[in-house]
């Protein structure tokens, strides 16, 4: 099975490296265009993330198997700031989604897992998982 | 709006460009943030797809082969469903809002028939205990007697109120004497608590479904309740009207009134009544709508489609 990236994020540049990464493991998966377009988008939202609270951070692709199944992980992690309020970050509205239902809710909706860790510590840790069709 | 559109406008057919030759992941990324600005600009899927149209139409080369055409139709794509794919994501969000909030609704009603349940048959026993214990007193005590007396009289009147709340709560009244009458007898109790006075108006209105009935119950209870809180009102007017095949309620205040249009942009203490009132009257295919302005009181008009042959 193909191998994990690590990529780190300090710039927009970095953002486009992170999703290079995580389309070409959902095309080599056989994800269908469409789930690759929303991973692409869910590691858009976590990236710009990291940039805007924590400055630098890293996003980890990987594929994931779970008996029949294969899918794809993405963690992003940052040691910046955490987050304060967990609940309210997770709610629609909140910062710059704007009421809109962006940002970490919306890459909850967009994906079949999510975790989420953080505080002021050790940073933030956003685990995902997109299960292929 | 129309400059916001067409700056986006040049930016997306740049843009589109650079995907179709070849500039891969970038483009993709960009048709991405295009599509989360478009998004904060307040456009819609039909605009995008519009600016979408625009920029291939300008961006595809006149002179090129069918196969280099089809790969440039293909990067296109992709481009396209990038752009839309922020909006993929705040449709999820609604469309979870919207289950939310029916569910909310459902909730609502059952914990209302909880708390009428409390109110009506566990308080009211709870107060029989008291009685007997008062008799007992005064058994005991024959001097105590007058003022046992006046304990009771308080009592009666705690049971009274208790006893409305309750009915208030639950509309068993709507089956029994039907939309008016139970209106009139919400108003009585609105007035008692709060001194406010309230007019209760209309014809007797043909047999309402069930449904209907207790959609307009709860709404005029949430509307009264919002104009108690806020409106510092001395009057409201309740009116129901059966106009050819439409319903219309309309609850009017002569309190502050306040600016319709900070409504909508807020969420909050007041947006939820709206939005409660709103979903409640979605699956009956009725609508609210709130005229105000401030210093001139406040009016909440509800229209539902509505025939006389309607089966409950």
């Amino acid at each position: 099975m193909a191998n994990e990236a690590v990529v780190t994020i300090n710039t927009d540049a970095d953002v486009v490296a992170a999703r290079q990464k995580g389309r070409e493991l959902a095309t080599e998966l056989g994800f269908v265009s469409t789930d690759s377009t929303l991973l692409a988008t869910a590691i858009s939202e976590l990236a710009r993330n990291i940039i805007r609270y924590a400055k630098h951070g890293e996003i980890l692709i990987a594929p994931v198997q779970s008996g029949d199944r294969v899918g794809i992980t993405v963690v992003a992690r940052d040691k910046g700031p955490g987050i304060a309020n967990i609940p309210l970050a997770m709610q629609d509205g909140f910062s710059t989604s704007g009421g809109l239902g962006l940002g970490l809710p919306g890459v909850k909706r967009l994906m079949d897992e999510f975790h989420l860790v953080s505080d002021a510590n050790t940073g933030t840790t956003v685990t995902i998982k997109k299960w292929k069709r | 709006m129309r400059e916001t559109m067409e700056k986006l406008q040049d930016q997306y057919t740049s843009a589109l460009r650079n995907s179709i030759v070849g500039m891969g992941e970038s483009a993709l990324q960009q048709a991405y943030e295009l599509g989360r600005r478009a998004l904060a600009d307040g456009l819609g899927v039909l605009d995008m797809a519009a600016m979408y149209h625009k920029a291939l139409a300008a961006g595809l080369p006149r002179d090129s082969t069918p196969e280099e055409t089809a790969l440039m139709l293909e990067a296109g794509a992709s481009f396209f469903a990038e752009s839309l794919s922020p909006f993929e994501m705040t449709h999820r969000g609604f469309r979870d809002s919207n289950i939310a909030l029916r569910h909310l609704n459902q909730t609502l009603e059952q914990e209302i028939k909880r708390i009428a349940h409390a109110l009506h048959d566990e308080a009211a026993q709870l107060l029989a205990s008291v009685y007997l214990a008062l008799d007992e007193v005064a058994g005991n005590l024959p001097p105590a007697r007058e003022h046992l007396l006046k304990v009771k009289g308080l009592l009666d009147l705690i049971e009274g109120q208790l006893r409305h709340l309750s009915h208030e709560l639950r509309p068993t009244i709507l089956d029994d004497w039907g939309l008016l009458p139970a209106l009139k007898f919400l108003a009585e109790g609105v007035t008692a608590r709060t001194g406010l006075f309230i007019k209760v108006e209309g014809e007797s209105a043909p047999s309402l479904s069930p449904l209907l009935a207790t959609t307009l119950y709860r709404i005029v209870q949430e509307a009264l309740t919002n104009v108690t809180r806020h409106a510092k009102a001395t009057q409201v007017k309740v009116t129901i009207q059966h106009e050819l095949q439409t319903l219309r309620c309309s609850i009017k205040d002569n309190g502050v009134g306040f600016d319709v249009s900070s409504l909508s942009a807020r969420t909050g203490e007041r947006g939820l009544g709206l939005i409660g009132i709103r979903e409640r009257l979605n699956s009956l295919g009725g609508s609210p709508s709130l005229v105000s302005t401030p210093g001139h009181g406040t009016e909440l008009v509800i229209t539902i489609p509505y025939t006389n042959s309607q089966e409950a």
